[in-house]
């Protein structure tokens, strides 16, 4: 029994090591997106899509607490500029029956909340109608609700 | 195609679910609620009965008539099929100047608080800060204000009627993951 067992461990690790080739450490998802969270963008924008040496960053958000969910606005570090974006979806589990998507995706807006692009093809969760905030627009350009 | 449509008030109906063969022929998507045209116009008396039901003053001639008496330009009314569960109808206006686009939202949020029940939920302007673009989501029904050159920048309409088909959506490339990435246990989706 205690053979099986060991195997079966060994079976588990096996299969959860990752090939650790690199030279950065990966961490998984700990909290939703705070500073310093590299995140996805999007939208069609040309600031989010261009090729960079780094990834976009978050730089602050805005909101009591440091950690931003979907809904939040956060200042993002892209292409050496600060933006402003609006969390769409982040690898960390939210509440019963909200979508989890595999990364964190956000939508670059203006000051005064127009979106930068003009189309999103990601899915977009529907609790964005539900917050209080003004998501109408970015809700307008998407495509897919989830 | 759409641009001939524009000027008046015109009801498109939007695809529904089903690749819908041929483009868009000029005129061919514009629907006059009367006429039955495809299999969308079966469904739809039924449940624009439902909602007519739920805000029985407040609906979407009351909206249109005022968004005419106001001198609305280019109203596109859409509707929005029920597998996209956001709004029933989605409406597009353009002003003239960001003081008419202004006057338009208030005015339009004046009168649907003198209409609602007390069930209804409160609404409020979004976009107030802009000067070219404000929106009101009435729940079943969704306004937006634009200015002319907002309008051709986003293109909605387009988004909302061709869909998948859209020609912005077609423009973007397709994000590939990078040959580095880590596969967690979970199925990672492209």
């Amino acid at each position: 029994r205690g053979d099986w067992s060991e195997d079966c461990w060994g079976l588990c690790t096996r299969s959860k090591e990752p090939d650790l080739s690199l030279s950065f450490l990966v961490s998984g998802a700990c909290r939703a997106i705070q500073k310093l969270t590299r995140v996805r963008v999007v939208d069609n924008s040309a600031l989010g899509n261009a090729p960079y040496h780094r990834p976009p960053k978050c730089i602050h958000v805005y909101n009591k607490t440091g950690v931003g969910k979907v809904g939040d606005k956060i200042l993002l570090a892209i292409k050496g500029e600060k933006k402003k974006a609006l969390i769409v979806g982040h690898k960390m589990p939210g509440p019963h029956m909200t979508p989890r998507f595999d990364s964190n995706n956000v939508v670059l807006i203006e000051d005064n909340g127009n979106p930068l692009g003009t189309r999103i093809k990601t899915p977009i969760p529907y609790i964005l109608r539900r917050r209080e905030g003004e998501f109408s627009k970015v809700l307008a350009i998407a495509r897919n609700f989830v | 195609m759409w641009r001939a449509l524009l000027g008046g008030c015109r009801l498109l109906r939007s695809r529904s679910a089903a690749p819908v063969v041929g483009a868009p022929r000029a005129g061919g998507s514009a629907a006059v609620r009367n006429a039955g045209g495809g299999g969308a116009a079966a469904a739809a008396p039924e449940w624009r009965q439902a909602t007519d039901a739920s805000l029985p003053k407040f609906n979407i001639d009351f909206v249109v008539n005022l968004l005419r008496q106001e001198n609305a330009k280019d109203i596109c009314v859409i509707q929005v099929p029920p597998e996209i569960k956001y709004c029933h109808y989605f409406i597009v206006v353009s002003g003239s100047s960001t003081r008419h686009l202004h006057a338009m939202a208030q005015y339009m949020l004046k009168m649907y608080k003198h209409q609602k029940e007390e069930s209804d939920p409160h609404t409020r302007i979004e976009g107030k800060e802009t000067h070219d673009w404000l929106c009101i989501d009435f729940g079943s029904i969704v306004v937006h204000f634009m200015l002319p050159e907002t309008r051709e920048t986003y293109e909605l309409e387009k988004l909302w009627t061709l869909g998948s088909y859209d020609d912005q959506l077609a423009q973007m490339t397709p994000q590939l993951l990078p040959e580095d990435f880590i596969l967690g246990l979970t199925s990672e989706e492209q």
